[in-house]
């Protein structure tokens, strides 16, 4: 399946959201957002997505302990890619450790996004 | 209580009061070591939080430039890939801040892998040719035949190249030379390393400056900051780059003739 996935995108910048949504609801994609660890775990839970973009830094905590969780219940997405301002070794370790198949490291070229998710999602 | 004059202190009161001296300089010192970790820890911040806003900035301007939501005119065009560059260029000095801060707060290392400097080269005379074609200059590159791989950071070590190539151009008037040499380090202080040589007929930078441009936050000449705007961080970052290989770099350079920036890469095998 290259089109039609549902990503969920979680992020609290409301001004990100709506900028990747638009570009992946162009490129044929179902989008659902989160902006909290709490709203992703319940997003996640009652509609299992095929691609998670995670931020990792949340106003009520750790991005990849949504990962986490998710993981340990057996719901982790297909695939999970960690979207986030902070490239230092360890983030960027913790984040593969945990599964993340990419580490987009923000300002990222989000236009490339679309065809990067179908890249993910036939290699998965 | 009699104040002693201090002709009449004894050896065991001057020791008293010197130690009290040394014990409030150490504090003060302290001090400002918090401080300056604590400047540090906010540009670190900052900058992380920077880059947020600047991806959705960047993002829906490009969502607009690429018709996504419906064809622009050419004068709509026009303005939003202003707002793109502007948005790039903001982004780069972000990301100049933060390494600047990393640095000062020891936290920069290095992954070294092996590769040929040639292809660094090509990869940013590449980049930067269009902008160099652009201003008029004229760009050239001449790689010395079967110089030694070298094991080093592929990425600071394109930082390098990329920060001093773009200040050759950004420095020379239309219709003036840039180029690139690599070779092999002939003077025996170098020891073993490649030496990379960024050069320019520009505007040239007065004797008294070859040290300060290196410096933090340093732009010598007023007139060519306000055209040249930046964070004043891009050499010092790419001195530190260079450090941490155990490489040099320096300048010579007169006024009115151009600039030679030189950098050594020390030259070791992986085991």
């Amino acid at each position: 399946m290259t089109i039609g996935a549902h990503i969920l995108i979680v992020e609290d910048s409301a001004l990100v959201v709506s900028a990747l949504r638009i570009l992946l609801e162009d490129a044929g994609h179902r989008v659902s957002d989160a902006g909290s660890v709490r709203d992703a775990l319940e997003t996640a839970r009652r509609d299992r997505p095929d691609i998670m973009l995670l931020d990792l830094s949340l106003a009520d905590g750790d991005g990849l302990s949504i990962l986490e969780s998710l993981s340990a219940d057996g719901m982790a997405p297909r695939v999970t890619v960690a979207v986030t301002g902070r490239d230092e070794p360890h983030v960027i370790a913790r984040c593969k450790r945990l599964g993340c198949r990419e580490i987009l490291i923000k300002p990222m070229n989000a236009m490339a996004l679309p065809g990067q998710i179908a890249e993910w999602l036939a290699n998965d | 209580m009699t104040p002693i004059r201090a002709g009449y202190l004894s050896v065991e009161e001057r020791l008293a009061a010197l130690e009290e001296r040394v014990n409030e300089q150490t504090r003060t010192v302290d001090e400002l070591r918090n401080r300056d970790a604590l400047k540090t820890q906010f540009l670190s911040n900052v900058s992380h939080d920077l880059r947020t806003p600047l991806t959705a900035i960047v993002t829906h301007a490009e969502i607009l430039r690429d018709g996504i939501l419906g064809e622009l005119t050419r004068k709509q065009l026009e303005s939003i890939c202003g707002i793109i560059s502007g948005g790039r260029q903001l982004i780069g000095m972000v990301g100049e801040i933060l390494m600047y801060a990393r640095g000062a707060a020891g936290q920069l290392s290095l992954a070294p892998t092996e590769f040929a400097i040639g292809s660094v080269i090509e990869q940013v005379a590449n980049q930067v040719e269009p902008l160099a074609v652009k201003k008029g200059l004229e760009i050239s590159v001449d790689v010395e035949n079967g110089l030694s791989p070298l094991l080093a950071d592929r990425e600071k070590i394109t930082h390098v190249l990329s920060n001093l190539l773009g200040n050759a151009i950004d420095f020379t008037e239309p219709g003036g030379r840039v180029w690139v040499n690599a070779s092999h380090a002939t003077a025996i202080e170098l020891g073993a390393a490649v030496l990379i040589e960024v050069g320019d007929s520009g505007i040239g930078i007065a004797p008294e400056h070859h040290e300060l441009v290196f410096r933090e936050f340093a732009q010598v000449d007023a007139s060519a900051s306000r055209h040249h705007h930046g964070t004043g961080l891009g050499l010092a970052i790419a001195r530190k780059f260079v450090e941490l290989h155990d490489g040099r770099i320096w300048v010579e350079s007169t006024p009115g003739v151009g600039s030679r920036f030189y950098f050594t890469v020390p030259v070791r095998t992986a085991r």
